[in-house]
């Protein structure tokens, strides 16, 4: 029967997405084309719902995908599209594979602890941002594992065989700074999912994750649904033994769909095919209420966090012309994109794809620079380089819409600092010797050397052309915290003038110069 | 400008009453070359015509890349690849002179053409929107990077005035042979950008060398390992917002190309094809007084052709 073959389906398609998504992590050369990640991730669920409800990015419909997915056939998003998902399952693989006690037994929901994170969740969307999902989307906390310990493996495999194996001819290549505010996180949470995984099956998924719980809701009312047919089973267990969600009771002959991640193990294990995938008879003999009471606190949850998503980008947007601040002294640099630094705390879920194929390293997690509700998104920081004059690689990939892809042209004239340059601090100043290592760098002429005195020239700075790249402030030869020249952050960004320029007169002459 | 014709009319002084030779003989001691070449010239300035083939002439002038490099050595091309940015933009080394010049090393016999450069922007974007990369590649050249700080070691620089030490990649040092490609453009901290100031993509702090009289570094860092053979691409030149460049509108199709194995001469002679004093670049100075080389190209046997 066909049945028995799904399980081998969503293996292969779990796998296939997982692999997907971990070499996005991996492409440490950044040779991986800009189409392929949003294309990868378009169906992560938070993300794709953030995206949705961002205004000028392409419309994102993958997280109505999901949705719809659900209602069809239950949480099939959790056990073949999510990699948080996919990488327990690989470990309970493992687990079942070397451990003696094969056999997983029923277990009750725990509603006390996966519903009050659910409505946390939502309800600290009005108050603090995004920072729960931040801390709980299981795509952003996959993220994290894959920019911090994945892609530093990967990168680590690469340096090694460059250098005790040189024929292959790889180049060993520069790794980020060690940022142990977002490795401990990426790491505690590999460690806590790993442990419930090994230990409890799919219990992270279905008492933590407020995506799964969301989608539990919702699979209440599912066309498709696992269900055991009373009439042949013997009662042997084997599938309730097989369920890693422990959502099986064999003594009831219940599945918990709000648990069952159609992972489809069970049904190959009944020797009988009394556990079947099939339409559900809920729906068929009573449809009005099993909807009724689930879909309309399933609306209320819906419904108010798409509301708030969208009355703050209004909000963003709306303050666009009059915020316009600089702070003193730098403040923190939010990437090309971001818009404003507003925007980006209320879409960024800190999954650090952005961060992990910046291609300078400028890009680097924050710790509380951005306060609380904006910890471990991504900043700028000038003191490890500048952001690239001609990339957009950050908006390429983020895939909720904290930045949006800007085309080249328009990333060039986005302001999101301003140069400021401090002359008594300045080489050419102190020292009286050239320098030049600002405007050197400076990809607009922003700033400029202009004549001084001894025949010596000094930066001069327009900030209307600057656009804030931080190249200036990290080629400063001069040590912080003096840096005689710096970006002070915009909070809102904004457009910088196009440079202007004039073709130069030459005219061709016959003889040489010397 | 009455210098300019000054020079030029007492060259024409030069080739004209015969005394090619001697003069040759002379200057080559003071240039410090390190290699032999059966060449009679000492510069050869080439105007005109596409990269490559200016190429192809002026070192034909030179007796061959064969009289730079022998059968089974090893070579490191130094372009300029700081930026990332389009070769029309002219803020790196002309492409097709690079992957030329690689050829030509190949051909002579070279058992392996490296190049680098120590970039400013992102160096793997450097390479490949440079064109260098490929072209080094379709010409069987090897591209290495410069932003691995184990591959630098410390040297000493015993004639250098401020900069007496520096780590500089372990292929200039180990190199057989070592020809430098800068590009000709304007550079806001050393007026110009010429063979000296290319070089400072050899060494791995390049902080110092800011904080410490910029000029003084450049004159002081030419005096360690001089290039064998320096090209100076002046087929597209950018005349201002250097080193980096704002658009093309920077930069002018002069068409010039300049061999040497003199750095201050190569660079005294880029100097007045872009059309500035001398003097004002001060590091050409300052090396031409630690003994690099010579500005009097009167003293010197130019070649010169016109394509």
């Amino acid at each position: 029967m066909i049945q028995k073959q799904f399980k081998k389906g969503r293996v292969i398609l779990s796998l296939l997405f997982f692999v997907l998504i971990i070499v996005s992590f991996a492409d440490i050369k950044g040779n991986i084309p800009a189409g392929y990640f949003k294309t990868v991730l378009y169906l992560q669920f938070i993300p794709s719902l953030l995206k949705l409800i961002t205004p000028g990015t392409i419309i994102s419909l993958g997280a109505i995908f999901v949705i719809i997915l659900t209602f069809a056939g239950g949480r099939v998003y959790c056990s073949t599209i999510c990699p948080l998902g996919v990488m327990q399952d690989i470990i309970i693989f493992v687990k079942r594979k070397i451990s003696s006690k094969k056999r997983l037994k029923f277990k009750k929901a725990l509603n006390l602890i996966r519903y009050p994170i659910l409505v946390l969740g939502i309800v600290s969307l009005f108050f603090g941002g995004i920072l729960f999902f931040n801390w709980l989307d299981p795509y952003a906390n996959f993220g994290r594992i894959g920019a911090h310990i994945i892609q530093p493996v990967i990168l680590g495999v690469n340096n090694l065989i460059a250098k005790i194996l040189p024929s292959v001819g790889l180049m060993p290549l520069e790794a980020r700074p060690f940022h142990f505010a977002s490795f401990a996180f990426a790491a505690g949470v590999f460690l806590l999912v790993g442990i419930m995984s090994f230990f409890s099956g799919r219990l992270y998924c279905n008492t933590v994750c407020p995506v799964g719980t969301l989608l539990g809701l919702l699979s209440k009312v599912s066309l498709f649904k696992i269900r055991i047919d009373a009439s042949s089973c013997t009662k042997c267990g084997k599938c309730q033994a097989a369920c890693k969600a422990n959502c099986i009771n064999i003594k009831t002959l219940e599945v918990d769909e709000t648990r069952c991640v159609s992972c489809f193990n069970c049904i190959p294990v009944c020797e009988d095919s009394s556990i079947k995938y099939k339409l559900s008879s809920k729906l068929k003999t009573q449809p009005a209420i099993a909807a009724d009471n689930t879909d309309s606190k399933r609306r209320f949850l819906m419904v108010s966090a798409v509301g708030y998503l969208t009355a703050k980008s209004v909000s963003v947007f709306g303050a666009e012309e009059k915020n316009h601040v600089c702070f003193w002294r730098r403040g923190t640099v939010a990437p090309p994109g971001s818009l404003s630094i507003e925007h980006l705390k209320d879409r960024c879920v800190s999954c650090h794809l952005c961060i992990s194929v910046c291609p300078t390293k400028v890009l680097q997690p924050s710790w509380l620079e951005y306060g609380v509700t904006g910890m471990l998104m991504p900043k700028m920081d000038f003191m490890h380089n500048f952001c690239n004059y001609e990339c957009t690689k950050c908006g390429e990939v983020c895939p909720t819409g904290a930045i949006i892809h800007l085309p080249p042209e328009e990333k060039k004239l986005t302001q999101i600092g301003k140069v400021q340059f401090v002359q008594d601090d300045c080489i050419v100043e102190t020292e009286g010797t050239s320098c030049g290592s600002c405007s050197e760098h400076c990809p607009t002429q922003a700033v400029k050397m202009v004549p001084y005195k001894n025949g010596l020239t000094i930066p001069e700075t327009d900030t209307s052309i600057c656009i804030g790249c931080g190249a200036c402030e990290y080629a400063c030869p001069v040590k912080d915290p003096h840096k005689a020249i710096f970006v002070a952050s915009s909070l809102v960004h904004a457009r910088a003038e196009k440079p202007k320029s004039e073709k130069i007169e030459y005219e061709e002459t016959e003889e040489f110069p010397f | 400008m009455k210098r300019r014709d000054f020079l030029r009319k007492s060259v024409g002084v030069t080739v004209a009453s015969g005394t090619i030779m001697s003069l040759g003989g002379v200057t080559k001691a003071f240039a410090g070359t390190g290699k032999s070449n059966s060449s009679a010239y000492d510069m050869v300035a080439v105007k005109g015509g596409k990269p490559g083939e200016m190429f192809e002439k002026a070192i034909a002038e030179l007796g061959g890349m064969s009289a730079f490099v022998k059968t089974g050595q090893t070579v490191v091309v130094k372009p300029n690849i700081g930026w990332d940015s389009p070769p029309e933009r002219a803020a790196n080394t002309n492409p097709e002179l690079v992957g030329k010049i690689v050829e030509h090393c190949i051909a002579a016999g070279a058992k392996k053409v490296y190049v680098f450069d120590n970039t400013c922007d992102e160096w793997t974007r450097c390479y490949k929107n440079s064109g260098i990369e490929s072209a080094v590649k379709t010409a069987g050249g090897v591209v290495v990077t410069g932003k691995d700080e184990s591959m630098y070691r410390e040297v000493q620089i015993p004639k250098g005035k401020i900069l007496k030490s520096a780590k500089v990649h372990e292929l200039i040092l180990d190199s057989d042979v070592f020809i430098n490609v800068p590009v000709l453009k304007n550079h806001g901290g050393a007026t110009m950008s010429l063979t000296m100031k290319n070089l400072m993509g050899v060494v791995w702090d390049r902080g110092f060398w800011h904080q410490n009289d910029l000029h003084q570094c450049i004159a002081d860092f030419a005096t360690l390992r001089k290039p064998d053979l320096n090209i100076i691409d002046g087929f597209n030149v950018m005349k201002r917002n250097g080193p980096r460049g704002v658009s093309v509108d920077d930069v002018v199709n002069m068409k010039y190309q300049i061999l040497s194995a003199d750095m201050v001469a190569s660079d005294t002679a880029a100097v007045k094809v872009f059309g500035i004093d001398v003097a004002s670049v001060n590091h050409i100075g300052i090396a031409e007084q630690l003994g690099v080389g010579t500005t009097k190209l009167d003293e010197l046997n130019i070649k010169r052709i016109s394509i």
